[in-house]
């Protein structure tokens, strides 16, 4: 039986709208995996460290409040500064694609799930990107 | 609102109600949609006789809403209220049989919460026990599965799908804009009378401490161009934050 993967689910900045990050939260628990979801208005030093103190493989950042440029490469140059790059980041929310293409390319970010992104597919790409132990 | 609260006043014995037409209704797939999806929520309060109505914009699920879509969204509601003629009887629906057995079934369905709520002592012991939030939680989840499995069908996401994107126009708000707001704010710190500010922001901690009504102080202290960030500090000084079990 392997051991669950661990997931951040992180809610930065200062909208309120943590719908969306509830139910992905939810779905990842139900698909097996032990989520951690920090609540709202979290600082990227906030979330850098609860994901090394509950020692997660992934952070799922939720952002519907438009500052995903600010503060996801803040959140990406904290992981690198921490040694933390095997972390997988995704980010989901109300991003253009534009933007989108950007935290990936240029900023590591590992997927960008857009409105209508389906629960499964998360849970797939997640299951496939974080490298389990033995 | 009289028998529970032995309320005097007669007016405040009657129900007047906002209606804020739903944000979680808005899709980003094919945004021209939610102009529609709005006009008949709008339409829903204004036959349910709300007296105050704020309909969405049709790009609230992009960005904060740009001029052009606020404009069209209070276009819906002058298109309800000059050109549909709902307007001409006060309860147009009275006597529908549907209608009113919806009515007591919401209203039915409203007092079992209700007596809920009183049996875990009140809304702030329910909330202190993430009552309502794993309850909204709940509905979320519920309301996604059904949307992913083409139960419940929303037009543009899973059904009636197109392949174009349509692009809107959407607000873009300008970087320098907080530095702009940060430079008011200091000069409006400048200008004002300090003493006055420090006085009545100490009155508002004093009537909090005490609990008394802190409406009369709230409108001295804005008056005397104390921003809302010091008030909600002063209440913060007083009454602490509320941090919430999240629940998931």
């Amino acid at each position: 039986m392997p051991t669950p993967i661990r997931v951040l689910v992180a809610k930065p900045g200062l909208d309120g709208h943590d719908r969306g990050a509830k139910v992905i939260a939810r779905a990842l628990r139900d698909a097996g995996m032990e989520v951690i979801y920090t609540g709202l208005r979290q600082t990227p030093e906030m979330i850098v460290n609860a994901a090394l103190q509950e020692d997660v493989q992934v952070i799922g950042l939720s952002i519907l409040s438009g500052a995903h440029n600010a503060i996801v490469p803040r959140v990406m140059e904290l992981l690198r500064q921490k040694h933390m790059n095997d972390v997988v980041v995704v980010v989901g929310g109300i991003i253009p694609d534009e933007d989108a293409e950007e935290l990936k390319k240029k900023h590591g970010v590992a997927a960008v799930y857009q409105p209508g992104a389906p629960l499964e597919a998360i849970v797939a790409f997640l299951r496939s990107s974080v490298h389990q132990p033995a | 609102m009289r028998d529970r609260y032995g309320a005097q006043d007669e007016r405040s014995w009657k129900l007047r109600f906002h209606t804020q037409t739903a944000g979680c209704s808005l899709t980003w797939q094919q945004p021209y949609n939610n102009v529609i999806r709005t006009a008949v929520q709008a339409m829903a309060a204004v036959l349910g006789g709300t007296q105050s109505l704020h309909t969405n914009s049709l790009d609230e699920a992009y960005a904060l809403p740009s001029e052009h879509a606020v404009t069209l969204a209070l276009r819906t509601q002058q298109v309800i209220a000059h050109e549909s003629g709902v307007t001409a009887t006060p309860d147009p629906l009275g006597g529908s049989y549907f209608v009113e057995w919806l009515t007591d079934e919401v209203e039915r369905q409203a007092w079992e919460y209700i007596h809920r709520i009183d049996a875990m002592g009140g809304m702030i012991p329910a909330i202190e026990q993430s009552f309502p939030q794993r309850e909204i939680a709940d509905a979320s989840f519920r309301f996604q599965k059904q949307v992913e499995s083409g139960e419940a069908v929303i037009v543009g996401v899973n059904r009636f799908q197109s392949e174009e994107g349509e692009r809107i126009e959407l607000l873009q708000v300008d970087e320098s804009a907080a530095s702009r707001q940060r430079q008011k704010l200091a000069s409006l710190r400048a200008r004002r009378d300090a003493q006055r500010v420090a006085e009545c922001l100490e009155a508002l901690r004093c009537a909090a401490r005490e609990d008394r009504n802190t409406m009369p102080l709230l409108i001295a202290a804005v008056k005397a161009y104390v921003t809302v960030g010091e008030i909600c500090e002063a209440f913060r000084d007083v009454y602490g934050a509320w941090t919430e079990t999240s629940v998931i």
